[in-house]
């Protein structure tokens, strides 16, 4: 055996799993062959100190990492040790579930929605009565509201706010009676607010047709000296082309001390004529 | 006997302790409380490979941590017919690989308290005098080899692997693990000589 073969087998005489009584030719050789002695003696000097290296051992972060992130993995998967399916058996279940699922929420949904109306009970007698009573009792309560309202509405001294909410009650009314349709004409002619006066008017635009209605626009037309108000009377009357406001209206558009704006709808008006 | 902060989770000891093998595929079948034992029995050693590996004590414990989550993140890959220890080391040489990959791609920052140890990185005075010792000369020589080759002979050399297990770890015959673990001995044992050699300041 020449030396570089020996000394190509050299580290297995120094490797702890290899038998003791193992490459007898190799150590015949070295007995002989102080080279290769030499260089068994560096290579063995230098896995010893290999050996004799101390151990290291981590810091107490390692373990307390550890259990932490065993801890979180297990909260995780939910505690649960079940086996964990094989991909493929994985792969397949969502297209299972995203197919079933909106069909199985449909015909639940369905089946609760078919139980409920079959389990129904029927309305008793007793609550037929109560509703009745509390149909009645709505009714009383609005009409006392209207009352309250019309209450306000002629009193014309009160606050311009409970005057307001007089008009605003009396406009609510589908169909109004004559004498509320008066009162809101006599807001309109006479209240001193100029908001109450315009809502009044506005009250009165689905009545228009009514005679006590146009009347009263007449009557307000060529007193009013609010230009707000004379717009809006002017566009009502221009509206509902009551050509008997056609002398109100010229008096207006002739009148130099009147508000320009209001001249300028009166001529328009007149035009409409 | 290592030092616990956090006292583990309590082991059945009325039945035989079950083999690291058999404590792998409970992990894998879900009972995540048996990874505990396995981190009893080989965190040392696994820091201790990782710490002669990188020559750095807060990366080797960061790379066994990482080593652990994998062992979760990927229990399902755990074969029958597998060996326990040799899997972590091939996790360990992988997730090794992933630290020295984004150590030689960031910047690296020094810290001007140590410049005086990067003054020279040639094993000339300030340096040799830090490495007087055996212990210390051979740290250095360990830092000195071809990564490949330490990694091949940390596992022959400290970790109990049997050749074939180190060559299923480095996905090579077992002649060829043979010849690398020997190579890199000879390797070190020049570096470590050689160092021994030169003069000390």
């Amino acid at each position: 055996m020449n030396c570089q073969r020996v000394r190509d087998l050299l580290p297995e005489l120094l490797d702890p799993r290899a038998e003791a009584a193992a490459h007898g030719d190799v150590r015949a050789h070295l007995t002989a062959c102080p080279e290769c002695a030499r260089e068994l003696a560096t290579l063995t000097a230098t896995a010893a100190a290999l050996d004799t290296m101390a151990p290291s051992h981590p810091s107490p972060r390692l373990r307390t990492n550890f259990y932490a992130m065993l801890a979180a993995e297990k909260q995780a998967a939910g505690g649960a040790f079940a086996a964990h399916p094989p991909p493929a058996r994985s792969a397949r279940a969502p297209l299972w579930r995203t197919l079933l699922t909106p069909l199985a929420g449909c015909a639940l949904l369905a089946i609760a929605f078919y139980a409920g109306r079959q389990t129904t009970p029927a309305p008793l007698a007793a609550d037929l009565q109560t509703r009745a009573e509390l149909k009645k009792l709505q009714e009383q309560v609005n009409k006392m509201g209207t009352l309250v309202g019309y209450s306000l509405l002629q009193q014309q001294q009160g606050p311009a706010n409970e005057r307001l909410r007089g008009v605003l009650t009396a406009a609510r009314a589908e169909a109004p009676s004559d004498k509320i349709l008066d009162d809101l004409v006599s807001a309109l002619a006479f209240d001193p607010s100029a908001n109450v006066r315009l809502r009044a008017l506005e009250a009165l635009y689905p009545h228009a047709d009514r005679d006590v209605v146009r009347a009263g626009i007449l009557a307000a037309l060529p007193r009013e000296q609010n230009p707000l108000v004379q717009l809006e009377l002017i566009d009502f009357v221009a509206a509902a082309e009551d050509s008997a406001a056609a002398p109100a209206l010229q008096r207006i558009s002739l009148d130099e001390s009147t508000n320009r704006s209001v001249r300028d709808a009166a001529q328009r008006a007149l035009a409409r004529f | 006997m290592v030092e616990r902060a956090v006292a583990p989770p309590p082991v059945d000891t009325a039945t035989q302790p079950r083999s690291d093998h058999a404590l792998m595929l409970a992990v894998r079948d879900g009972e995540l409380d048996a990874l505990g034992e396995l981190f009893e029995r080989h965190h040392g050693p696994l820091y201790g490979f990782l710490v002669k590996l990188t020559g750095d004590r807060t990366a080797a414990e960061d790379i066994a941590q990482v080593v652990f989550q994998r062992m979760l993140k990927y229990r399902h890959t755990y074969r029958d017919d597998g060996s326990f220890t040799a899997w972590m080391y091939h996790l360990a040489r992988r997730c090794a690989a992933d630290h020295f990959r984004r150590s030689n791609a960031a910047p690296h920052a020094t810290d001007p308290a140590v410049l005086h140890a990067h003054a020279d990185d040639r094993p000339h005075a300030a340096h040799h005098a830090t490495v007087r010792d055996d212990h210390a000369l051979l740290h250095a020589a360990l830092a000195r080899l071809d990564r490949d080759d330490r990694e091949v002979l940390l596992l022959a050399r400290f970790q109990e692997l049997s050749f074939a297990e180190i060559s299923g770890i480095l996905e090579c015959s077992v002649g060829a693990a043979k010849v690398r673990a020997h190579r890199a001995l000879r390797a070190l044992r020049d570096i470590y000589f050689n160092l021994q050699k030169e003069p000390a300041s």
